[in-house]
């Protein structure tokens, strides 16, 4: 009874604890999760011990008999979890650490022991053998409105710098490290047909799917360690002897907590309006502090101006060691991690994009929170379309990548070469779930085919458009588990009350086609010419007789110029064509792209000089922009030029073999 | 005689040989052209007549590229057999070229002909080909050396903490090291070619065994005047790959002009080279007891 008084009291606290507000002034999100956790690292061991003290609220109107929670670490457990199978390597060959999570004790808030009544399911494939998802069926179900209180000791072993977790040496980066409530869906949320828990296993491609929670976390590592989180630091204790600390964070609305520790870490400090930015790195990098810093200050300006503001007053970034690259390029809504290598030369904004794309996060994913499961290019493909966008804005449209006087490349480059140089780029459509992807089709079709679809659909609607469309998916979704068909909602609406019906009842056609579809887009100027419009010559008939007339040559000759052009691809959209003429006049024509050709033809004194499909390059999805132009006089400098210093380069190297 | 010396007196053989410098330069440039052009007729003909050289302006466009992917798939074996034959040819080529221009930089000619440097580059062929090989394996097997030195001492202090920046400093070292050996290498080469055209005699491993004498007998002399040499030729070599490979001209007329000028400074750069040979023959000529025993 002083037991169950005494659990009662806890939970409690726990209610006043999330319903305090320490960080921002209201609640960001509904709140249906919260954690409070008091973990020690063990360097020696790699282990983790904590306890954890938290709960899950039934907003749905179901009556809910169980509760399923993420035991992610335990896909580094053995060779048979089905992430390592995704892995597809052997890893037993290389005796690596492995990792996992043991449970101690589970109780409900009354102190019910609920281990007994644990199970591990594997709702993605029936894979036994994958103890990365558990389900607890509760003394009594849970009514609508009410809450399950959970207090679980656990251990958790970390793996050796493996996939985005883990440790190497002294350095440690921890995520997935704590049981994690699932998604509970009721019927009508999302694709959701009857309610039911949305907490799929552990995989080689996705992790994220949870709900906007508040943390409270203690976290106790040795005193000469600097550690940095998803969390504000609320306070700092060393113990009486001098060989620990700990550490209080609290973060607030975010969907994982995770963090890092290492003694190797130099810490710097900037801010940007309201947010305080920490970043992390090791002292060999300190002179790209600058830059790191430069590219968030640059997707919080630009996300915040085009997409909706940054609510959270503090935010901390990593850049790992060499050594700890494993946990690189990772996103944790107010930390993640970078990128970048020791003496990188600044024309490589290699760290930049990193910082940027796991910045953007935060918004897709963090604030908008999609299932990366089950749509990934909700996620990764819309979070890289704002990746490139930022990076060709700031550090140039040609050069967002890499900035050299002999190579510049746009980040969205990247994108558009990956999609259409895959040679399995019309395998599958992006409907699939994260783990369905065959034969190395997931990066290719949710980063960078996705990308390339919506900055074909910026060109389509325009720039100014599309930003509204994700200020709006922003103002509506945020906080919320939006669905890819919540986002196109937004997209229809957005598009048919700025243009009408100028691209049809909705856009569902666009999307039809390029996400959903298998398609190429392919525009091609066929040939153009321009042929003199004579008299009439030959023989006509009169009365009874027939004669020849001769036509007769005229100074002002007029010309019929025609312009073939086809489709060899089989996505339908509307395109720009610009046709320039001898006497300066250019026409911008818009063909719909339906039929499989079009032909323009004029009549006059002016011939046609040249002719160019898309002429501002903004249907990205075009297999080929090489066959989108066509002049009778084509500017050979470039390559003129290229062939010299090709010239010049093979003759110093020849000169230098000589000796 | 001093080092200042020395220059100045490679300088004047190295300008009394400037048909040998120009022959050199055309030969090169008949080599490269084996590639280069049928390179240029490739890309004009993937291109065809379409206009998306206006994305290759500022630079190599990575869009451009994917979209030519496949044409230039087909292009790549041809280049790279081409890029092999160049590579090859130009090796033996140098051994000729090398042999005629240290035949007519020795002072005993004093009117270096055409007909002296083909024929000092025949008699000499064979026996360059072998210093230079044997040059360059010298030079590979100093550079493993202090590199498989560099890197164990970068490995052993990678399984602990290693100093913020102590890689680096490693690295940094190492190629001060490779550096500062490089000229005896290539004074030991020189002063082999230039013994063995002086003395008319096909013996290139007893060349390079007076190469290595000669250049540790003169080392003082030797030693500072290769360095001011090497110094001035890669600065002249960087300043000219940096700033001609960075120049856009975009007109036609501004590509010729880049053309002439590049060649121009590259015969400039091969004039450098004889320089260089020309010091050294210099070097060896002068009355030194070191050489008078190598003789």
């Amino acid at each position: 009874m002083k037991r169950t008084v005494s659990l009662s009291i806890i939970c409690l606290i726990l209610m006043q604890s999330v319903l305090s507000q320490i960080i921002n002034k209201e609640p960001l999100s509904s709140r249906q999760t919260y954690y409070r956790i008091d973990a020690k690292l063990d360097p020696e061991a790699k282990t983790v011990t904590g306890k954890m003290e938290a709960y899950w609220v039934n907003k749905s109107t179901d009556i809910v008999p169980d509760i399923q929670l993420h035991m992610y670490m335990n896909a580094f457990k053995n060779n048979k979890s089905t992430f390592n199978k995704g892995v597809g390597l052997n890893l037993a060959d290389k005796k690596i650490d492995f990792g996992w999570i043991d449970i101690k004790s589970f109780e409900d808030g009354k102190g019910n022991d609920l281990l007994g009544h644990m199970t591990f399911i594997s709702p993605d494939d029936n894979n036994p053998d994958d103890q990365t998802v558990i389900k607890i069926v509760t003394e009594k179900s849970t009514k609508p409105g009410d809450t399950v209180f959970i207090v679980v000791q656990f251990e958790t072993k970390l793996p050796q710098g493996s996939f985005r977790t883990g440790f190497a040496d002294d350095y440690f980066f921890v995520a997935q490290w704590f049981p994690k409530f699932g998604v509970y869906e009721p019927a009508g949320m999302r694709y959701a047909v009857n309610g039911g828990w949305n907490c799929h296993q552990f995989h080689r491609n996705s992790e994220f799917y949870s709900n906007h929670s508040v943390y409270d976390v203690k976290i106790t590592v040795p005193v000469d360690y600097v550690t940095g989180s998803g969390g504000m630091l609320i306070n700092e204790v060393t113990d009486a002897d001098g060989k620990n600390k700990t550490l209080t964070y609290r973060a607030e609305d975010i969907v994982d907590f995770a963090w890092t520790t290492w003694p190797g870490y130099a810490v710097f400090t900037d801010e940007w309006n309201h947010v305080k930015i920490t970043l992390l790195l090791p002292h060999i990098r300190e002179e790209q502090v600058e830059r790191q810093f430069l590219a968030v200050k640059n997707a919080l300006e630009y996300l915040t101006k085009n997409v909706g503001p940054f609510p959270w007053p503090h935010l901390t970034f990593v850049d790992p060691p060499t050594k700890g690259s494993f946990a690189g390029g990772m996103e944790y809504t107010t930390l993640f991690t970078s990128a970048s290598a020791d003496k990188l030369p600044g024309f490589i904004h290699l760290p930049e994009m990193v910082t940027v794309h796991e910045f953007g996060h935060a918004y897709f994913m963090g604030i908008l929170a999609s299932n990366e499961f089950e749509e990934p290019w909700l996620d990764e493909g819309v979070n890289s379309f704002w990746e490139e966008r930022i990076m060709d804005h700031y550090w140039g449209e040609n050069s967002g990548l890499i900035d050299h006087p002999l190579l510049k490349i746009a980040d969205k480059s990247m994108s558009r070469t990956s999609y259409l140089g895959s040679p399995n780029r019309q395998l599958i459509t992006n409907r699939e779930y994260s783990w369905n992807y065959p034969q190395g089709t997931y990066s290719m079709m949710s980063y960078n085919k996705a990308a390339t679809i919506l900055y074909t659909l910026m060109g389509i609607i325009g720039e100014e458009t599309t930003n509204e469309v994700f200020r709006e998916y922003y103002r509506r979704w945020a906080f919320r588990h939006p669905s890819g068909k919540d986002f196109i909602n937004v997209v229809n609406e957005v598009v048919t009350k700025i243009h009408g019906d100028k691209f049809g009842p909705d856009m569902n056609w666009f999307f039809d086609q390029t996400l959903f579809g298998t398609g190429l887009v392919d525009f091609k100027v066929n040939r153009y010419y321009n042929s003199k419009i004579r008299d009439f010559k030959g023989i006509i008939s009169e009365a009874d007789s027939h004669r020849f007339v001769a036509a007769v040559t005229k100074d002002d000759t007029i010309y019929k110029s025609t312009v073939e052009l086809s489709r060899p691809g089989d996505i339908v959209l509307p395109v720009d064509v610009l046709v320039h003429f001898d006497n300066g006049d250019s026409i911008m024509e818009r063909w719909d792209g339906k039929e499989r050709f079009k032909d323009f033809t004029y009549t006059g004194t002016r011939q046609i000089e040249w002719v160019q499909i898309d002429p501002e390059y903004k249907i990205r999805m075009d297999a080929n922009f090489v066959n989108n132009s066509m002049t009778d006089n084509p500017d050979r400098v470039p390559i003129r030029r290229y062939t010299n210093k090709f010239i010049i380069f093979m003759q110093y190297f020849i000169n230098f073999i000589s000796l | 005689m001093n080092i200042l010396t020395h220059l100045k007196s490679g300088a004047v053989r190295s300008l009394k040989a400037w048909k040998g410098v120009l022959v050199i330069w055309i030969l090169i440039f008949s080599l490269v052209s084996l590639i280069a052009f049928p390179l240029k007729s490739g890309l004009k003909s993937l291109i065809g007549s379409s206009m998306i050289t206006e994305l290759l302006y500022d630079s190599i466009n990575a869009d451009v590229i994917t979209d030519m992917s496949k044409g230039l798939a087909s292009l790549i074996p041809a280049i790279t057999s081409g890029f092999l034959l160049v590579f090859f040819l130009g090796f033996i080529m140098n051994a000729f070229l090398t042999g005629g221009l240290f035949s007519i930089l020795g002072n005993k000619n004093s009117k270096p002909s055409l007909a002296l440097f083909f024929a000092g580059g025949a008699a000499n062929f064979w026996s360059f080909i072998l210093i230079t090989i044997l040059t360059a394996v010298m030079i590979l097997l100093t550079a493993s050396i202090v590199g498989g030195i560099s890197f164990a001492i970068v490995s052993a202090a990678g399984s602990g903490t290693p100093a913020p920046g102590a890689t680096g400093k490693v690295i940094r070292i190492a190629l001060i090291v490779v550096a500062l050996l490089l000229p005896i290498l290539i004074l030991v080469a020189d002063f082999a070619r230039a013994w063995q055209v002086a003395n008319n005699e096909k013996k290139p491993f007893k060349a390079i065994g007076i190469g290595f004498s000669t250049t540790f007998g003169t080392f003082l002399k030797s030693y500072p005047l290769m360095v001011i040499v090497m110094v001035v030729q890669s600065g002249f070599g960087a300043l000219v790959m940096s700033k001609l490979l960075s120049l856009k001209p975009s007109t036609g007329g501004g590509v010729f002009l880049l053309f002439i000028g590049s060649q121009v400074l590259f015969i400039i750069r091969i004039m450098l080279r004889a320089w260089r040979y020309g010091c050294v023959t210099s070097i060896m000529e002068s009355p030194s007891p070191c050489f008078q025993r190598s003789m």
